[in-house]
């Protein structure tokens, strides 16, 4: 084979595996902008002049907005959270001493592996007996839950940046009289806060993204949009117009962030991925 | 895989100690050392806080639980003696005895040998071409990893459009009318293919007296779809810490393209390859969403996996109560995930 056939076929597979893993995303956003009469004849052979927003507003309208809020309470919620306990709890990870330093990582470690449904069974009793399971407390409660189960995570990635800054910096702002938390409010942290920025993203997507716990936790009031387009989902309802622009919806908030911000995302995922 | 990690680590502290600045007294390092230690109890106690009361403890009571009879209309609690209702293993024997069991066991197993497997060729195979390639990759790499960050539920929705049955609505058996196969059923061998039924029966593959239904498999191939990104990420990751001088060194020596892969770039990968199947492997046993959103376990119980039936135990059949043996199920997936990943954790769990 020619390094000219060589170099065509190589385009050919990458244009083709790239193909199709765009269409379901672009079969769905086609789906979503066409009236249904359109889009139950087959979405690849509709008129482009029918393409119409009105099935966002309508599912916005019809329920949406509501779920898409308490999504919005709960991921913002889960990531304050999950910043303030797990940026100082990974810099004491990575650059401080004490007892059972190698236990309690493996320990913290664990939550990235056990499923989550090891904790999932007791929660609403337990959630009943601190009172978190009524009303906008229920917010706090599936954050509190969310910071828990990934603080594997969250200190595996925000320790790997804390990791990589130069110890001389943090020995001789100690040497000039700051003191160890002067060292990690002045230098450290503001060295690390690209991975600080990464951190943030990927862990708003995943808490953005969860369906079974806020399916299992809330109560019809307080569940996060994933529950929402599960609940659309109902195919003998005939309304894929709906459904799609639900879904949609649900993906629109991860792949802005993705696009706006993939430098960030990318480098988060890569550090961990270096790391590991 | 560790070299970024030695490259950014500082060489020695050895600069300190010949500095001009006067080395602190015996006394007044030991006195910093303690201040230091107290502030990194402070950083931790928070965290160490929430991670007790929303992880250690609710873990304990999964176990704990799963030693007595209850359901969420009665559930067990721990401070309250009433709510106990002792059933000793039964929990596990019943849970272990158990057709249904035994069933979502079954196609969690197909989960776990199917998808890591996918996950890894397909993610290598598409690193591997994009590092050869020289123009576009950032928008090849871009798209590829694109629905890493769509939930597994509205994965689900989205592919529910493409294994639409109606030639009409959906892709795939748009494209089946198209070539004029439509709906064909085959028999290759041991496997028996319907073509067009995605969903709801698109077959069987007869293993001497096992029946693997290949509903799990089109369920399977949107989770791949969507975690082939982390793949990539992570073996581009992995390539660019390939010795260049390795690569070129067997490229004099006359070794074909293939040949360098083959012994130069794979088991410089590994280390990748570990992570990618590891991390899979857990992703596998804890799949609840996309089967919930698709199939919800059907049809029939064809696709159910264990963390789909212990959450319809627990939450789901509210008249019988059977959180307890829901708890069994957790807590022997635990172990079953714990006894796989050991190795892992051992070799990542001591931060230097």
């Amino acid at each position: 084979m020619t390094s000219q056939w060589r170099t065509l076929t190589l385009y050919a597979i990458l244009t083709v595996a790239s193909i199709v893993w765009i269409v379901p995303v672009v079969g769905a956003g086609a789906i979503a902008v066409l009236p249904l009469d359109q889009s139950t004849k087959g979405w690849w052979t509709a008129d482009p002049a029918t393409v119409t927003f009105a099935n966002f507003g309508r599912v916005w309208d019809g329920g949406l907005s509501g779920y898409a809020v308490n999504s919005l309470i709960i991921a913002v919620l889960s990531v304050l959270i999950t910043l303030a306990v797990g940026t100082v709890a990974a810099y004491a990870f990575a650059r401080m001493r004490f007892r059972f330093k190698g236990f309690v990582h493996v320990m913290l470690l664990t939550t990235m592996i056990v499923p989550v449904q090891i904790i999932l069974i007791p929660l609403i009793p337990w959630f009943r007996t601190l009172g978190l399971n009524n009303g906008s407390w229920q917010y706090l409660g599936i954050a509190l839950v969310h910071t828990a189960f990934g603080a594997g995570w969250s200190i595996f990635m925000l320790s790997s940046f804390f990791e990589g800054i130069p110890n001389e910096l943090l020995e001789s702002a100690k040497i000039d009289g700051a003191g160890s938390f002067k060292a990690f409010s002045a230098i450290a942290l503001p060295l690390a806060l690209p991975g600080i920025v990464s951190f943030v993203i990927i862990d708003f997507v995943f808490v953005w993204n969860d369906l079974l716990m806020g399916l299992t936790l809330l109560d019809a009031d307080h569940r996060p949009i994933t529950v929402g387009l599960a609940n659309l989902n109902a195919p003998q309802l005939n309304q894929d117009d709906l459904i799609s622009a639900g879904s949609i919806l649900a993906i629109l908030p991860p792949l802005l962030l993705f696009a706006l911000l993939n430098r960030y995302y990318v480098k988060g995922l890569f550090a961990g991925a270096v790391k590991g | 895989m560790m070299t970024s990690r030695a490259r950014t680590a500082p060489p020695t502290n050895a600069g300190q100690n010949t500095s001009t600045v006067p080395v602190p007294s015996g006394r007044a390092k030991r006195r910093g050392r303690g201040s230091e230690t107290r502030l990194a109890y402070i950083f931790l106690a928070p965290l160490l806080a929430i991670f007790a009361g929303f992880y250690l403890w609710p873990a304990v009571a999964t176990f704990l639980s799963s030693f007595f009879t209850w359901g969420m209309l009665n559930p067990w609690r721990a401070d309250q003696p009433d709510t106990w209702v002792p059933a000793g293993i039964d929990n596990y024997t019943t849970t272990l005895t158990s057709a249904d069991f035994w069933n979502a066991a079954l196609n969690s197993v197909v989960w776990l040998i199917v998808f890591p497997f996918l996950v890894v060729v397909i993610s290598l195979a598409l690193s591997l071409l994009i590092w050869e390639a020289k123009k576009g990759t950032g928008f090849f790499r871009s798209a590829i990893i694109l629905p890493m960050t769509i939930s597994l539920a509205a994965v689900g929705v989205i592919w529910g459009f493409i294994y639409n049955p109606d030639p009409n609505k959906g892709l795939l058996n748009a494209a089946l009318k198209l070539i004029g196969v439509g709906n064909a059923d085959l028999n290759i061998g041991p496997l028996e293919l319907h073509l067009g039924r995605w969903l709801s029966n698109p077959g069987v593959l007869h293993l001497g007296g096992l029946d693997v239904r290949l509903t799990n498999i089109m369920i399977i191939i949107p989770a791949v779809w969507a975690f082939v990104g982390f793949g990539v990420i992570t073996f581009t990751a992995g390539l660019t810490s390939v010795p260049a001088e390795l690569v070129e060194a067997s490229k004099v020596d006359g070794a074909s393209r293939w040949q360098t892969i083959r012994h130069v770039t794979l088991p410089s990968l590994r280390p990748s390859i570990v992570v990618v199947v590891v991390i899979s492997i857990i992703f596998a046993l804890r799949t609840f969403d996309i089967v919930f959103v698709t199939t919800g376990g059907g049809p029939a119980q064809d696709t159910e996996v264990l963390g789909l039936l212990l959450w319809q135990q627990a939450f789901q059949f509210l008249d019988s109560p059977k959180a307890g043996q829901a708890a069994a199920i957790a807590i022997i997936m635990s172990f079953v995930l714990i006894a796989a990943a050991m190795p892992f954790l051992r070799k990542n769990g001591n931060p230097s």
